[in-house]
């Protein structure tokens, strides 16, 4: 019966290094649950006492920005592991997940979580190597954004032309941190575009008259009797209106 | 004579919004109580009607009918406030007081007019007791684009002329050319209106911008829309949807020529 969460676990990530009892043990004390679209699964703020690994589908992780609009941090599918970060820090959720569709996913309870890190220092480590690794990638790629942040806010768009755009290969390997960068930097540079496109537009709006053109139009039109009429009879009306 | 304001609006380019403009500013300002007339003089191609819920069907005596003398100026005058159909926008403007003054839309009407020429004097004295026989406090024109007879006689008469261009080179050229003959007119006051500009432009760069090239007020920047395009053809746009941005910088241009004095 649990066949096929054995199997799917032995390919997670985390799991992928335990031996078969703990990870026959995990299998059983694991409790699926089905998610429909649009379904929360983890609120922000809640106390947590779970994690959870996506078995099927997508869920969206989400905080909210300071307007209180929906800001996704990230993009979660089968395989992956949500929500043990609460399980090693503070104990509150730091953001909420919401199935992005029908979604399939086990949960698997603190205790039994933390009996297997006891058990099997493996796990430990791989996840501390993780999460190391992660913050490493992000201090570094968050002082990149701080930088070009600061240029872009005073028009100095000089790293756009010397920088590589990032890699399509860090987007592939999903490195969340890469692909902000990699969207900041698209940013920047359609923002310079636009900035171009915008000087070039006004300066064709200032600058490009025909002014001898205009003049010759003027006169082709005024040279006219109807036009030297016209002016004769607009005179008199206007000097009529005036004096009633 | 009357104290009531002609208020033309021109273009340089054909398409650039003025039977738009023109229907959607006389509605504006006649929603603020002042008794208000629109006269098409595109008598080539008109089109201003059709904003106002005229149809063929419908359309009695027209501004061809009273140039050949078979109609006063009286039969022309379709009151819209009377007619304002089931159109949310228009519906608005019940009890108004809102007249129409149509050009024929019947193609040999067209074709012996622009042949025959129009009688200026005619159309001059035509507008004056349009004003005075409906004790109007502005009347609105909607011309023909560019500069040809009618218009230029349009643009003699008007107390207020509105200049409508897009934020672009070729009808920057073509408007220069209209403020140099709307000033050698001695037209009280010229107004511009930047239409269909494209949002992701910064607007009140475009409005410093064509101000200081022509010294002359913009009085709005309208921005294209898609949402005007799909649903301007048969209800007045600023009526219907008020929050629009097109919208409110129309009603800013209405201020404009209320604050006209
Ligand atoms: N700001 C805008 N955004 C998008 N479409 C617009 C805008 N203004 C006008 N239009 C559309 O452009 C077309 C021309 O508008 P309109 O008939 O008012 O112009 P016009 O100057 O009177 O034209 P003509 O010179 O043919 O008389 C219409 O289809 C109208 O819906
Ligand atoms: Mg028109």
């Amino acid at each position: 019966m649990n066949q096929d969460i054995l199997d799917f676990l032995r390919n997670t990530e985390i799991f992928s290094g335990l031996a078969d009892d703990l990870l026959q043990t995990v299998a059983m004390s694991a409790t699926s649950r089905a998610l429909a679209a649009g379904e929360t699964l983890i609120r922000k703020g809640d106390v947590a006492d779970s994690l959870f690994i996506i078995k099927q589908g997508w869920l969206k992780i989400v905080t909210e920005d300071s307007k209180g609009d929906e800001l996704i941090l990230n993009k979660c599918g089968a395989g992956e592991v949500i929500g043990e970060m609460a399980l090693l820090d503070s104990g509150l959720r730091s953001a909420s997940a919401i199935a992005l569709e029908g979604a399939n996913v086990l949960e698997l309870s603190r205790a039994i979580f933390m009996d297997v890190l006891d058990k099997n220092p493996k796990v430990a480590f791989a996840i501390i190597a993780s999460h190391s690794e992660r913050l490493r990638h992000n201090t570094f790629y968050i002082e990149k954004a701080i930088d070009w942040s600061l240029k872009t806010a005073d028009g100095d768009y000089s790293f756009v032309e010397s920088t590589q755009p990032l890699s399509a290969d860090a987007r592939a390997n999903g490195d969340k941190a890469a692909e902000l960068l990699a969207a900041f930097f698209t940013m920047v540079r359609k923002v310079k575009e636009r900035e171009d496109g915008l000087k070039k537009q006004l300066e064709q709006l200032t600058f490009e008259i025909d002014q001898a053109r205009r003049k010759q139009d003027f006169e082709e039109i005024t040279s006219t009797e109807f036009y030297a009429n016209l002016k004769e009879q607009a005179k008199t009306l206007r000097q009529k209106r005036n004096q009633s | 004579m009357s104290k009531g304001k002609i208020v033309s609006i021109h273009s340089f380019r054909g398409g650039t919004g003025k039977s738009n403009t023109t229907a959607n500013l006389a509605a504006q300002v006649a929603l603020t109580g002042k008794r208000v007339g629109v006269v098409d003089t595109d008598i080539q191609s008109p089109g201003i009607h059709v904003l106002f819920g005229l149809d063929e069907t419908k359309m009695g005596k027209t501004l061809n009918d009273f140039l050949h003398d078979k109609a006063t100026i009286r039969e022309v005058g379709f009151p819209v406030g009377e007619n304002t159909g089931d159109a949310e926008g228009r519906a608005q403007l019940t009890g108004k007081n809102l007249w129409l003054f149509p050009s024929s839309i019947r193609g040999r009407e067209i074709s012996q007019i622009l042949k025959e020429g129009i009688d200026f004097n005619r159309l001059n004295e035509g507008l004056q007791s349009t004003i005075s026989e409906f004790d109007l406090d502005y009347l609105f024109i909607d011309t023909h684009p560019g500069l040809n007879e009618e218009t230029l006689l349009s643009i003699a008469t008007s107390d207020i002329l509105i200049i409508i261009l897009r934020p672009d080179n070729q009808d920057l050229q073509g408007t220069s050319v209209t403020i140099d003959i709307a000033r050698s007119l001695d037209v009280p006051h010229l107004l511009l209106m930047v239409n269909k500009a494209l949002p992701k432009y910064d607007f009140a760069v475009i409005k410093a911008g064509i101000e200081a090239q022509f010294n002359a007020p913009v009085a709005g920047v309208l921005p294209l829309s898609f949402d005007l395009a799909d649903n301007a053809s048969n209800d007045l746009f600023s009526l219907k949807y008020p929050e629009h941005d097109w919208s409110k910088a129309l009603r800013g241009v209405a201020e404009a020529i209320l604050a006209a004095q």
